[in-house]
């Protein structure tokens, strides 16, 4: 069995060599940036010095996870790590969805580039200059936002440090840096689609409302439910720089996740086996939701990432 | 003898005196760099170096200063650290993980600490105590600088950066808005109060707008320095947010009852709009933005480079007059300043495990500490950056009329960097401005810093109770810190649960090892 299934493998590299090669990168990258540093995991079950090394810092067992399951702050940050995403998840998922929907329909290609270009920009400015912007105009005295809440004749409002603030601050700051560009693939979808379909609606007197509805969405969602399965994956990770930009002691209440409480308990503490044993933690959390949302998916549509 | 000629026999006299004192200082130097016994090693050596600081330097032979040094120690350093890192933790850690220890390592305390005890860094006490004799009699005239450097066990295996002088940063207040409005010095809380509430309210900028932002900080550290107005500590060191000393006991002055009165009514002056109401975001440039927008009033911090500002905006804005002042009374009647150099940094060099050399090496880091060494960790070269004037080392005018800071031309030059060496405060005073000199001479004269906690040294258990509990105190110190003063709890009705938070926490539990470090480590000197 094995074997046929080696030799058959190895007639096909030798057929399509040509692709294999392209493949060859991206194998490479996942054994060497995620299969090797599998074994550093055992780190979390150790009590770890750098300068023992792994060999020569002995072994604590389930110690480091007591630790971290006894602070109330790491179970804090978990919940609002779920929060966070999973608000972000309900709210912004949508967008880029409705972005390619909306581009779909402009019929000037000319004013189509344009606004493309116009919201994929966002994508390519480095968080720390996000937050700058953020920032900037969320500021109680000179920023735009509080200028017209004050012209409106309001109180202004110290936004950055409002924990209730933080989560609308960041989903809605997320949503204008990523959305234009996480619209790309469902654009590539949309152009997937067969234009017969269209006609035949059209001869059939079909409405472009209608057309969305029953045509393009339907024929588009298979490429939804993948990205709505890798997006749930990401569910526990919640990128740690964007928020240490934001974030306040005043705001940690909302605004501290479980990557952020990594960075201060154990890159600027060096207790690297506490954090290592708080990212096994997500890592298997965020496994569980994968292989759920990818059961449920296959169920109920029979698409699956596998 | 007529009064003319006694006039000629005194001035001649003088004249001699002079030339004596001249020639006696020029041999004084002479000998200095002549002296042969800065040899740390016979033949010519060559140790590797990985000493990767303040995320952007790098230690090099490169430097003038280190040529310069080798040309007399006959020990030539090769620097080994990457210069593309831009984080000197993690330049370490990475040397230190992959087990490719450099001769002469430098990085901070708790890691020599650590590693040292590990095995990583040598213990350095017997090889002083044989072969450093300026190091031996540093530490033998200044036994309580040995005690904040050295590991849980008592043995020193990092040699410090040593810093010198006591000041670091004092209050400082708008004097021509005080003059405007017809107010002195502030000198009680109430006064203090005053004055913030007439720059808010009052228009002392006169552009008819109510834009003034009467206290700022561009710093952590400073956020809250008010509340020394009632006798609260915004820390026990340089350290922020560090534990102090209170009539020999270990405590966080963020657990203090005068803490709890200190916040509640810094929250009340927050709400009056007398302090930053941006003051957690504004961030490092808020300093010169507020004062160079004419805004700022009054303001926490170090008085050469805030002094600076009477210079470089006396053209923009008119009678622009940014002073020193001293410490305003607490309400207990008594003056303080919270702010202080740390005299023992925490950076500094030690000795891997891995040279071949400890001898030469500690040789070479005796160097540093003679007469000769020290000048050249100060100064730079003799005769490049300093000359000898009246015996005294003194920058030539090249060096202060650069359109560069004077330190920054010297950390190019591999002095002033934070090599194990004992920095010399005059070195500092000749590039401080008149303003700066003068506000350090009022709190110098005003004698009112409190005391230094310099740190303690953990065993592997206390460190362990420590690391448990303490990141998170103080995260929740931090939290609630700003929440009070933001507006968001009171903190009248919320102090109880705050403390019972505390203790809940482990503050009793980190305080308890805490204090038994302290004793074993400063025990002796009380």
């Amino acid at each position: 069995m094995m074997k046929r299934y080696f030799s058959t493998l190895w007639a096909d590299i030798r057929r399509d060599w040509q692709l294999y090669l392209l493949l060859a990168p991206m194998l490479i990258w996942f054994a060497v940036f995620a299969y090797r540093p599998l074994a550093g995991l055992q780190i979390a079950f150790k009590d770890y010095s750098i300068f023992r090394g792994l060999e020569g810092s002995p072994w604590v067992g389930f110690d480091n996870f007591r630790e971290l399951f006894a602070n109330d702050l790491f179970i804090r940050s978990f919940w609002n790590t779920i929060i966070l995403s999973g608000l972000g998840l309900f709210v912004a998922f949508p967008v880029p969805i409705i972005l390619a929907l909306m581009f779909n329909e402009i019929q000037n290609a000319a004013a189509k580039r344009w606004a493309q270009t116009i919201v994929y920009l966002p994508h390519f400015i480095s968080a720390v200059i996000v937050a700058g912007i953020v920032i900037t105009f969320l500021s109680p005295s000179t920023g735009v936002v509080n200028l017209v809440i004050r012209a409106l004749g309001f109180e202004p409002i110290y936004f950055l440090t409002q924990p209730e603030w933080f989560r609308t601050i960041f989903i809605g700051s997320n949503i204008w840096k990523e959305a234009g560009f996480e619209s790309i693939v469902y654009l590539a979808a949309i152009a997937g689609v067969s234009p017969t379909l269209y006609e035949s609606a059209r001869v059939d007197g079909a409405s472009r409302w209608q057309m969305i509805w029953r045509i393009t969405l339907p024929c588009i969602l298979p490429t939804i439910l993948i990205m709505l399965i890798i997006r749930i994956g990401n569910l526990v990770e919640v990128g740690f720089e964007y928020i240490i930009l934001l974030y306040q002691p005043s705001t940690y209440a909302t605004a501290d996740v479980v990557s952020t409480f990594i960075y201060r308990t154990g890159l600027q503490g060096t207790q690297y086996d506490i954090a290592t044993a708080a990212g096994l933690f997500n890592a298997v959390i965020a496994f569980v939701l994968v292989y759920t949302a990818n059961r449920i998916s296959r169920r109920l549509s029979s698409t699956s990432l596998w | 003898m007529n009064a003319q000629m006694r006039r000629n026999i005194v001035q001649t006299s003088r004249i001699f005196i002079s030339l004596i004192a001249l020639t006696s200082a020029c041999q004084a130097t002479t000998a200095l760099a002549q002296e042969a016994n800065y040899r740390a090693s016979a033949d010519p050596l060559e140790l590797t170096v990985h000493y990767h600081f303040r995320d952007q330097y790098v230690y090099t032979q490169d430097w003038p200063v280190e040529q310069k040094a080798a040309e007399l120690t006959n020990v030539r350093v090769r620097n080994v650290a990457s210069s593309a890192s831009t984080n000197s933790k993690d330049a370490f850690n990475l040397m230190i993980t992959s087990g490719d220890l450099a001769d002469i390592v430098g990085g901070l305390k708790d890691d020599f600490n650590r590693y040292g005890r590990e095995g990583a860094f040598l213990p350095l006490d017997d090889l002083i105590a044989e072969h450093a004799p300026h190091i031996k009699a540093f530490f033998e005239a200044h036994p309580a600088f040995h005690n904040a450097a050295a590991g849980a066990d008592g043995k020193l295996y990092y040699i410090p950066y040593i810093q010198d002088g006591t000041l670091s940063e004092g209050w400082f207040v708008r004097q021509d808005w005080l003059e405007k409005l017809g107010l002195e010095t502030p000198e009680t809380p109430e006064e203090v109060y005053a004055v913030l509430k007439a720059f808010r309210e009052q228009d002392p900028n006169g552009n008819g707008q109510k834009d003034e932002v009467p206290y700022f900080s561009r710093n952590l550290g400073n956020t809250l320095r008010l509340m020394n107005l009632w006798d609260a500590r915004v820390s026990g060191s340089a350290t922020y947010g560090d534990f102090a000393v209170y009539d020999g006991e270990l405590r966080h002055p963020w657990a203090e009852q005068n803490y709890k009165t200190a916040m509640s009514n810094l929250a009340q002056w927050y709400k009056e709009g007398l302090i930053d109401p941006e003051i957690f975001t504004r961030g490092p440039r808020a300093r010169e933005y507020l004062l160079g927008n004419n805004l700022g009033g009054m303001t926490h911090d170090w008085f050469p480079s805030t002094s600076t500002y009477n210079v470089s905006l006396a053209d923009t804005i008119e009678g622009f007059s940014f002073r020193p002042m001293l410490p305003p009374k607490t309400i207990s009647g008594d003056r303080f300043e919270d702010a202080r150099r740390q005299i023992v940094t925490a950076e500094g060099w030690g000795i891997s495990v891995a040279n071949e050399h400890p001898v030469e090496t500690i040789k070479y880091f005796d160097f540093w500490f003679t007469e000769l060494g020290r000048q050249m960790a100060n100064f730079g070269v003799e005769g490049d950056t300093y000359t000898i004037v009246d015996g005294k080392p003194t920058f030539t005018e090249a060096v202060l009329t650069d359109s560069q800071p004077v330190n920054a031309q010297l950390w190019e030059i591999g002095a002033q960097v934070p090599r194990g060496y004992v920095m010399d405060y005059d070195y500092e005073l000749q590039w401080s401005n008149e303003i700066a000199l003068a506000g350090m001479q009022l709190y110098e004269a005003c004698d009112c810093l409190k005391p230094d906690f310099m740190g303690v040294a953990l065993t592997d258990n206390e460190k362990a109770v420590y690391d448990r509990y303490w990141p998170s105190i103080l995260t929740y110190m931090q939290e609630m810190q700003q929440t009070w003063l933001l507006g968001a709890q009171d903190v009248d009705s919320t102090w109880d649960a705050y403390q019972s938070r505390l203790e809940q926490m482990g503050y009793g539990e980190v305080l308890d090892v805490m204090q038994t470090a302290y004793q074993r480590q400063y025990g002796a000197d009380q």
